[in-house]
């Protein structure tokens, strides 16, 4: 009892000091508890950014990451670990319910052994993939450190990711080199649109497997720019999931190397940066984006009244105002959300496909989100329509809403009149020309009644 | 003493009020015979809507009640034919909520609190009561003898074919529209035996409500035109007729027009015609009289002649170009469905697939109408010996509706009170010149004989009649006898037959006592109680009312089968393949998949057996898509066991029905009890829907519509994850590699 009171005060606690956006308990798995030691910089960092840091060994009986059905952490850091396979309670199935439960996860390979089939085949369930014999490692002959590595050019130096597309906003940039050793490359599938890389191997990069002859170019899988070195899956539900090639970029000691390129100068790595950018958006520091606010009313020149706002229904024709402010979380505050040049936001009204799309313009600011908007006239055709912003962009959270709103018809009484449609004037006429020569003629016979002449036959 | 007050009572002046109010009493007990014989359904089950389509008007006249008139003439229903939505205002027949609802306000404002339920589940046999007097009233306009009136009003009252639309709790349109057919046709005769302007005006009134109230008004619309073209053909026209024929015609189709669901349909739709070109051709006979008036005979006939040629030959061209160029719309597919009986089948699947619209079976006529049905030729045959205006109509009715009640089950409907008129008029016949009890006294004997020397043949009156006591008694006796087997199979019909809510299910166990079957409500509730609140369900149209009365949700489609294409989406849905059917769900908002499956308990109405109905509706849309013949094996069987095609097995309707169903037998022996046949040992998997409810006898039973994949795998691969398969890494393509681009 006085346990579970401890641990609803340090959730509590926990919660009120995150700075990422969904929760601070991090949970790392590590083979055993010398291996803490080296990454040292990188736990403090981690601790420095506020994140309650837990660690367990993969073979331990208490590792669960699920208490009561609910996760029992929100972040996890999986190490490889040195024996085959992550043990019975990071079963890959496991592992998969943790992302469903909204849970992050950062898995780090190594090219030094081979990877588990179990994490082979929990990859291959979001679409990424690992070379046939799962011990490949990145090798380049132009981009190596020609200190640490100057036999056997394993120890990769890149500069930092810029965005992956002109139009998606960069996570991963800044200066200096990245120093990564000994990288177990992946390969993403095309078909997931969820996956998408980090970090891509230089052109002139290939899979080596150390220990085997070279292979026959029939099974090569991928060379150069196809080869993942950081790889991410965002899961529909926005949970995160990153897999980093290799585990020995994050040591102390690759932290603060010295490293010198192929006719370059020393100069120090940019490894702490980097990973400090990739936990960040893994644990959700940077790139989520919140909708604070949906608005949707007919379009009116004043103020708008509370009981006009959102209203179920709309009639076709209406003139309709739409609003959505979204704000962007930076590490440690919501700022208004911006969307990136070449990007656009769009609204769809749809019913069973989009009648209108359209992009909305950025109208306003608050403190801390940007209010985008558009205007338009619902169709001319009744039905149970969406209001739906369906946003989804590498390394931002999904945005997908979706308002169903009614569109009648015409009440009976908000046609135009009869007389306001000129075209009706000639019924109307004749109408009342019909009406007023039938009591013309009534009135015409009711006063001429037929002279008193019995001989003659009244016409 | 006694004798002479019964005197007293029976003979002069108070003896006729006498007889008035032994009418006024008989009357009144017809109608509570009629009331009362309509509620077995109230006390053996509970004052609950029956069936499906009175679902759908208890929750209009729910939505009557609780906003008012104007906006439920302006309805639009977001909760059926999702996401289409529905105007349903303007496509309802407001006839029977309005009435409801006008009854509803009166007894609240006579401080009666009455839930509109009862108001509703009580309002068929109400509106009987009053079809008796109606009928009491029509059959009086053909006949002197006062009895065939009150035969006609208690055949009425208790005949199964009327019963069978009009218990309680059977909230249809058809509850008031026979009402209002009967007493349309009272003031019809009436109108055209007067002449008077007042009786015309009133028939279109009638008209109108009945307009307001069923689609069924179409056959007014035609009949009386029939009768009167009948007429004119006789040479029986008069100015009584043109009066009271132009004064129906004109107010009537004004009256019609005001229901936004007919609108301009009775100048535009082929179906309307009849009574516009009646109403034509008796302008032209009435000026061709006045002219006659005036002309010689000689010229006359010509001027006559050339007129016939001239205007028959305007007509017919103005009609084709009207017709070809689309001013006027074709015949309704309903229509001909009444002319060719395979013609729904083979064109209109939505209408061939209502049990209620097939041809109806021989035995169907004397079960509904028992020995109405070999006295109705009979009256038809008195109505041909005394052919008066209202006579011609009996007839016309009469030939009219046996046809239609041959075409369709449902017609049957119109029928009955043409039976009853026509029977009542031969049993009251019979009953008159069987029963009276005088014999004629030799003076009039001898008078007879006298007059007969006298007078002329169509004066005289010679004593003809049946003085036997003894055939009398045989004649009588026998008629008393088939009218107290009237009433006993009446009552046994109704109770046995009509009866039945059909939502809820009666069984007997085996020691006779009645056992319940609830699963409908049971499903229902549950949605109404698990589901979001505009959770969207989807299921055969058959049940679309009762999910929207019962359960409270959306639905896709519903029985109001407005729209031929949505419902053929359903229908593709539920029997194409998981891979197909998913997008399907997807795209049309789906949360819910009802079937119903009567495997279990022997149902037969499930939708396994209604399945092809929705093949075929699917197929009409998407011919290449799905083939009704891959439903059926190579030998040209429909079957759902092992032998059943592969086609069958992969649909959505298929594996909903029997999922996990062998997990109620001993391994291989699961048993399908409605088809009789053995079914596979492995139950079918489902990837993209999981069961969310299976009510008590399994009839119901709901899945839920799974969302998409978290992680963008395919339903059949995650669900394949989740059962601890291990994924085969997909091999090698040939030809070049696709490389992955950003």
């Amino acid at each position: 009892m006085r346990w579970c009171l401890a641990l609803l005060l340090f959730c509590f606690l926990a919660a009120v000091n995150a700075l990422s956006s969904s929760g601070s308990r991090l949970l790392v798995v590590l083979d055993d508890s010398t291996e803490k030691s080296l990454y040292s910089t990188l736990w403090s960092d981690l601790e420095g950014r506020g994140y309650d840091l837990a660690f367990e060994s993969p073979k331990s009986d208490s590792l669960s990451l699920f208490q009561h059905g609910e996760r029992a952490y929100d972040h996890l850091l999986i190490l490889p670990p040195k024996s085959k396979g992550l043990g019975p309670n990071l079963t890959p199935k496991n592992i998969l319910d943790f992302l469903d439960k909204d849970g992050n996860i950062i898995l780090a390979l190594s090219g030094r052994a081979s990877t588990s089939s179990a994490v082979s085949s929990l990859l291959l369930e979001v679409d990424i993939h690992l070379a046939n014999d799962r011990s490949a490692v990145v090798v380049d002959h132009f981009n190596y450190d020609t200190v640490s590595a100057a036999e056997k050019h394993d120890v990769l130096l890149l500069n930092r990711p810029g965005p992956l597309r002109s139009d998606i906003k960069a996570f991963f940039d800044g200066e200096g080199v990245i120093a990564l050793p000994r990288v177990a490359p992946q390969t993403l599938g095309n078909t997931s649109p969820l996956v998408s890389p980090i970090l891509r191997a230089p052109e002139t990069a290939y899979a080596y497997n150390p220990k085997e002859e070279m292979p026959s170019a029939d099974d090569i899988e991928a060379t150069g720019s196809q080869l993942s070195i950081v790889s991410a899956m965002q899961s529909r539900s926005s949970a995160r999931f990153t897999i980093l090639g290799s585990v020995e970029a994050l040591e102390d000691q690759w932290f603060s190397a010295t490293v010198k390129t192929v006719g370059g100068k020393k100069t120090p790595t940019a490894n702490r940066e980097f990973v400090k950018q990739l936990t960040a958006w893994t644990f959700k520091e940077t790139g989520v984006l919140k909708v604070n606010n949906i608005e949707h009313h007919l379009a009116t020149d004043g103020e708008i009244a509370a009981e006009d706002l959102n209203p179920k229904i709309y009639r076709i024709k209406n003139e309709t105002f739409f609003s959505i402010e979204m704000s962007e979380y930076d590490y440690d505050k919501w700022v208004p959300f911006e969307v990136p040049a070449g990007d656009e936001l769009q609204l769809e009204f749809t019913m069973l496909s989009p009648f209108h799309r359209l992009n909305l313009q950025p109208t306003g600011r608050t403190e801390t989100g940007v209010i985008y908007s558009t205007q338009f006239v619902t169709p001319d055709q009744h039905g149970i329509f969406s209001f739906r912003v369906n946003y989804k962009r590498p390394f931002l959270t999904n945005v997908e809403e979706k308002h169903e709103v009614t569109v009648r018809h015409f009440a009976h009484d908000e046609y135009p009149r009869s007389w306001a449609i000129s075209g009706g004037w000639v019924w109307i006429a004749g109408l009342w020309s019909v009406i007023a020569g039938f009591l013309a003629f009534v009135v015409v016979w009711l006063y001429s009644a037929p002279v008193a002449d019995k001989n003659k036959k009244t016409q | 003493m006694a004798e002479f007050s019964l005197d007293v009572l029976l003979k002069g002046n108070s003896g006729k009020n006498t007889r008035g109010l032994l009418r006024i009493i008989i009357l009144l007990t017809i109608a509570a015979a009629a009331v009362a014989s309509r509620l077995f359904s109230v006390i053996r089950f509970e004052s609950i809507i029956h069936e499906f389509d009175p679902w759908f008007n208890f929750r209009a006249t729910k939505y009557l009640v609780q906003n008012g008139f104007y906006s439920f003439w302006d309805w639009f229903d977001d909760r059926t034919w999702h996401p289409l939505g529905r105007v349903t205002g303007g496509t309802l027949y407001p006839g029977l909520m309005v009435t409801s609802g006008v009854i509803y306000h009166i007894l609240r404002f006579l401080t009666i609190p009455v839930d509109i339920r009862n108001v509703c589940v009580l309002l068929a046999p109400g509106f009987s009561g009053l079809t008796a007097l109606a009928m009491y009233l029509l059959t009086r306009e053909m006949s002197h003898s006062p009895s065939a009136g009150l035969l006609a009003a208690a055949f009425m009252g208790i005949t199964p074919g009327y019963i069978s639309r009009s218990v309680a709790g059977s909230y249809d349109n058809e509850a008031i529209a026979i009402f209002l057919l009967v007493f349309t046709f009272f003031l019809w005769i009436k109108a055209v035996k007067n002449g008077s302007i007042m009786w015309g005006a009133l028939t279109a009134l009638f008209y109108g409500y009945m307009v307001s109230a069923w689609g069924g008004y179409v056959f007014i619309t035609n009949l009386i035109p029939l009768h009167v073209f009948v007429l004119l053909c006789m040479g029986r026209y008069s100015s009584r007729l043109y009066i009271s024929y132009t004064t129906w015609y004109a107010l009537g189709t004004l009256g019609s027009m005001q229901i936004p669901f007919v609108g301009f349909l009775p100048i535009r739709n082929s179906d309307h015609m009849s009574a516009l070109g009646v109403f034509g051709l008796l302008q032209l006979v009435a000026f061709a009289e006045f002219v006659r008036a005036f002309l010689h005979g000689k010229q006359f006939q010509k001027l006559l002649t050339s007129m016939v040629l001239l205007t028959f030959g305007l007509g017919f061209t103005g009609l084709i170009i009207l017709s070809v160029s689309g001013v006027i719309a074709p015949w309704s597919g309903r229509f001909y469905s009444l002319w060719d009986t395979g013609y729904a089948k083979i064109h209109i699947p939505i209408i061939a697939s209502v049990s209620e619209h097939q041809p109806t079976a021989w035995p169907a006529f004397f079960f509904d109408l028992n020995f109405l049905i070999w006295l109705f030729p009979a009256g038809v045959f008195i109505c041909f010996q005394n052919l008066k205006d209202e006579h011609v109509f009996v007839i016309i009715y009469a030939v009219l509706a046996s046809y239609f009640a041959g075409v369709m089950v449902r017609l049957m409907l119109t029928l009955t009170p043409i039976v009853c008129v026509a029977a009542a008029l031969a049993a009251s016949t019979i009953l008159d010149s069987f029963l009276v009890m005088s014999k004629p006294t030799p003076e009039t004997q001898a008078k007879a004989n006298a007059d007969k020397s006298k007078a002329f043949s169509s004066t005289r009156n010679p004593v003809v009649g049946i003085y036997s006591y003894f055939s009398k008694a045989v004649v009588t006796g026998s008629l008393i006898i088939y009218l107290l087997m009237f009433v006993a199979h009446c009552t046994w019909v109704t109770s046995n037959a009509y009866s039945s809510p059909s939502v809820v299910l009666a069984s007997r166990l085996p020691d006779g006592s009645q056992h319940i079957i609830d699963d409908y409500r049971e499903a229902y509730y549950w949605l109404r109680q698990n589901t979001e609140d505009n959770a969207k369900i989807m299921s055969w149209w058959d049940y679309g009312y009762q999910i929207g009365g019962m359960a409270d949700r959306p639905t896709l489609v519903d029985n109001n089968t407005w729209n031929n294409t949505h419902i053929a989406t359903v229908g593709k849905a539920m029997s194409s393949r998981e891979e197909v059917s998913y997008p399907i769900l997807r795209q049309h908002d789906v949360d819910y998949v009802l079937v119903v499956f009567g495997g279990l308990l022997g149902y037969s109405g499930d939708d396994l057996n209604k399945f092809l109905w929705m093949v075929r509706i699917a197929e009409g849309i998407w011919p290449d898509e799905v083939k009704e013949r891959d439903f059926f094996t190579a030998r040209g069987e429909y079957r759902v066991d092992d032998g059943a095609t592969p086609t069958m097995k992969n649909s959505l309707m298929y594996k909903m029905s029997y999922y996990n169903y062998n997990s109620l037998f001993p391994a291989g022996q699961a048993v399908d009890r409605v088809r009789g046949v053995r079914l596979p040992a492995e139950s079918p998997t489902l990837n993209t829907l999981e069961e969310a409810f299976t009510s008590e006898n399994w009839i119901i039973r709901i899945f839920k519509v799974k969302d998409l994949d978290n992680f963008g795998r395919d339903h059949s691969n995650a669900v394949a994850f989740d059962k601890g398969l291990k994924r085969k890494r997909a091999t090698k393509k040939k030809g070049p590699r696709v490389l992955r681009t950003e």
